[in-house]
């Protein structure tokens, strides 16, 4: 009897080790070298180019610069604490209003109420929209000699100022921008929803949770996966915010954004290094938060 | 007289030198291999339409199809996206880019021709001389190799519009708008009937630039700007904050909503007859005629008003285009021959025959059936003694742009931060990488 057992485990071992061994390989091999030569050898690349001066055209122009483009973004550039700001308060506003309205949504329309269908493809009909488009359609809206403003019997010369009014554009953009993600976080929720037992609510209904003990002390800690998913999304959503905006202005000086000024000072006419000291800020700012919110999560799970 | 008759004979002697070219590659098409390296002139050329649609298309045909029919070389073309070209030329110069293109004069030819990107063609300038005014020639030349890495072909002015109509109406004389009084007057009154006075967008960060090269240039002179672009005088500088205050008088009669509206925008200002004054190229004025006749027709363009006695109005804003040549292009050499027959009389005629309304710099070119806002536009051209080419071909990609445009944003936003944005620009100025 052991000896079979231990003759039949060393084989189906034995065989599933050559199976094994070739399907780990193509299935984690080959996208790991991929992930490599695409991700991290540009991100490596961009990180060394941000300490140089290179116009982008002769590799033999590049010239060492040390920490020169970082102080030039950190010391004289109004711009770079604009965006910062800016994807400062696109963030808080996606995690304080944003997200929280998407899962609120969600949690409503999964507990059945009246027409939830209806509501259901409503809020998820902006998130089949790219946000290109969805800057196509707003911009249409919005500009002067645009939809609204023509409502409104406004010709472009007397046109109400929008996007170029610093007073109420963070907010016009942002309200823009929030219309597609609460969408997506209600859509990503619901389906979270949809695989919390229904045997939970009702017990704890029983006995004598109110509506909002029930959402914070079963619905929440069950949904802890989801959860993951959705700070991540809200987090990375926010600090890589681009194609709206750039749609909207076509160019990033009047809202700008750290992915804008990437984009301005690292393509096109005015390529400078100062373009990937950008992108390694914005890095920096993008994995921090995100592996610590996980480092800190995946430590709970295996407590 | 002599350097002239020099001229002739080098330009016939290219001409021989070309046909012998085409006769080898004939020759070598015959038997194969035996003149490879003279055949290059005789081998496909490749061209790049920048832009432009079905007219843009239908130009380029035309004067390829000329160049074929002279020379006997076959022209593959294509058309591109303008924007996206101009995006990533430095890319498309190092891959394996077409023989020859339209491009742009000033900083945008010098750098990259400067990098070896673009061949040099001033021999084939040399062979054009007889019809290119030596201004053009000049404004094609890099200041610091002292190579042309563009052939100059066609022009358009920065200048102020306004519609003539517009400025009967409140009892001026169109035909006379020529001092910073006058421009006062004409959008005082303009905006006492509600309406917009002198009409800016600076959405794209770019548009407002032509306000301020021209104040500059009418108060400080064409070369004090050519020097503060370069870095040889100071933003800093009294000079400089005297333009900014010229610049200030004009925000109260600016649309309120400049920060909305781009070029476009301004365009229908006045095509709406919403705006009294608008400064802007000239290129817009298609628009006008595909709206009516009569709307073109009530369009005027006249140089922006003196300022200072001094300079008078002796600069403008007329950003050069032209033709230039890859250095990594398979076929230099034709790209050269192609480019040379863009700028010749030849290459002229086949391109206005097929709908082409620029004004070239050529002499060889035919202004006799130009309509009167055409004759005015080269009135305006001719008015001025020094050619700036715009502020973001006249400085460093990475100044115009990330720089000098959201500072001159800022501004408009804020005119009393004036003094701060000053030092801001310097400062930024000063920490780019010297070259």
């Amino acid at each position: 009897m052991k000896t079979a057992a231990t003759v039949k485990k060393n084989r189906s071992r034995r065989s599933l080790s050559k199976t094994d061994r070739f399907t780990l390989t193509a299935f984690v091999g080959i996208p790991t070298i991929l992930q490599i030569i695409l991700l991290w050898v540009p991100a490596a690349v961009t990180i060394i180019l941000s300490f140089t001066y290179w116009n982008g055209i002769k590799l033999e122009d590049i010239r060492w610069a040390g920490v020169q483009n970082y102080k030039n973004i950190f010391v004289n550039n109004p711009l770079f604490y604009q965006a910062l700001k800016n994807n400062g308060i696109w963030l808080a506003f996606f995690i304080v209003v944003a997200t929280p309205l998407g899962i609120i949504l969600a949690y409503q329309i999964d507990r059945g109420i009246r027409g939830h269908a209806i509501y259901e493809s409503i809020y998820y009909l902006p998130v089949v929209l790219s946000l290109a488009v969805i800057g196509i359609i707003w911009n249409f809206m919005l500009q002067p000699g645009g939809f609204v403003q023509g409502l409104m019997g406004l010709d472009i010369g007397n046109a109400i100022s929008i996007y170029g009014n610093s007073k109420i554009n963070t907010w016009v953009i942002l309200g823009i921008a929030s219309w597609r993600h609460i969408g997506y976080i209600m859509l990503l929720y619901l389906s979270g929803l949809k695989s919390v037992d229904p045997a939970l609510k009702e017990a704890a209904a029983i006995d004598g949770a109110t509506e909002w003990q029930i959402f914070r002390k079963i619905i929440l800690p069950t949904m802890q996966p989801v959860n993951i998913i959705i700070v991540v999304i809200t987090l990375i959503e926010s600090l890589r915010a681009f194609d709206l905006v750039y749609i909207i202005y076509g160019s990033p000086t009047i809202f700008p954004l750290l992915n804008l000024l990437v984009f301005q000072n690292f393509a096109g006419q005015g390529i400078s290094m100062k373009g990937a000291a950008y992108a390694v800020i914005l890095l920096v700012l993008c994995i921090v938060p995100i592996i610590t919110y996980l480092r800190i999560n995946f430590k709970e799970d295996l407590k | 007289m002599s350097e002239e008759k020099n001229m002739v004979s080098r330009r016939s002697v290219l001409k021989g030198a070309a046909i012998g070219g085409a006769g080898l590659a004939a020759g070598g098409a015959l038997s194969a291999g035996t003149a490879s390296s003279a055949s290059a002139a005789g081998a496909d050329v490749h061209w790049t339409t920048r832009g432009g649609g079905a007219t843009g298309d239908a130009i380029a045909k035309a004067v390829n199809d000329a160049f074929t029919a002279k020379t006997g070389v076959k022209v593959i073309a294509q058309q591109v996206n303008s924007d996206d070209f101009q995006n990533n030329f430095a890319q498309i110069m190092q891959g394996s880019p077409d023989d020859a293109f339209g491009w742009m004069a000033g900083y945008r030819s010098n750098h990259f021709g400067e990098a070896g990107l673009l061949a040099d063609v001033t021999a084939q300038n040399k062979a054009l001389s007889k019809s290119l005014p030596a201004s053009a020639i000049q404004a094609a030349t890099n200041p610091v190799d002292k190579k042309q890495y563009i052939i100059p072909t066609t022009y358009y002015p920065w200048a102020l519009h306004y519609r003539k109509s517009m400025v009967k109406k409140i009892g001026m004389n169109p035909e006379s708008i020529n001092t910073w009084d006058d421009l006062i007057k004409l959008m005082t009154l303009t905006k006492k009937k509600g309406l917009v006075g002198y009409s800016l967008g600076a959405k794209g960060g770019w548009e407002a630039m032509g306000t301020f090269d021209i104040l500059n240039a009418r108060v400080n002179g064409y070369k004090y700007h050519i020097d503060l672009l370069n870095g040889r005088a100071k933003w800093t500088d009294a000079k400089t904050k005297e333009t900014f205050k010229y610049f200030a008088k004009l925000i109260p009669f600016m649309n309120t909503n400049f920060m909305d509206i781009s070029w476009d925008g301004m365009r229908d200002l006045l095509l709406q007859k919403k705006t009294g004054a608008m400064l802007m190229g000239s290129w817009f004025a298609n628009d006008f005629k595909a709206k009516s006749q009569a709307d073109y027709d009530d369009l005027w363009v006249v140089p922006f008003p003196k300022i200072n006695p001094k300079f008078g109005i002796d600069t403008i804003d007329a950003p050069l285009d032209g033709i230039s040549v890859a250095a990594n292009g398979k076929n230099v050499a034709g790209g050269k021959a192609l480019a040379q027959f863009w700028g010749s009389k030849e290459g002229i005629d086949a391109a206005v025959a097929a709908g082409d309304t620029s004004i070239y710099v050529s002499k060889d070119f035919d202004t006799s059936g130009y309509d009167s806002f055409n004759k005015q536009k080269l009135a305006v051209l001719a008015s001025a003694k020094n050619i700036m080419f715009f502020l973001d071909r006249d400085t460093r990609g990475d100044f115009a742009g990330p720089v000098v445009g959201p500072a001159i944003q800022n501004f408009l936003k804020n005119p009393k931060d004036i003094n701060k944005i000053l030092e801001n620009t310097q400062a930024q100025w000063e920490a780019l990488p010297k070259n």
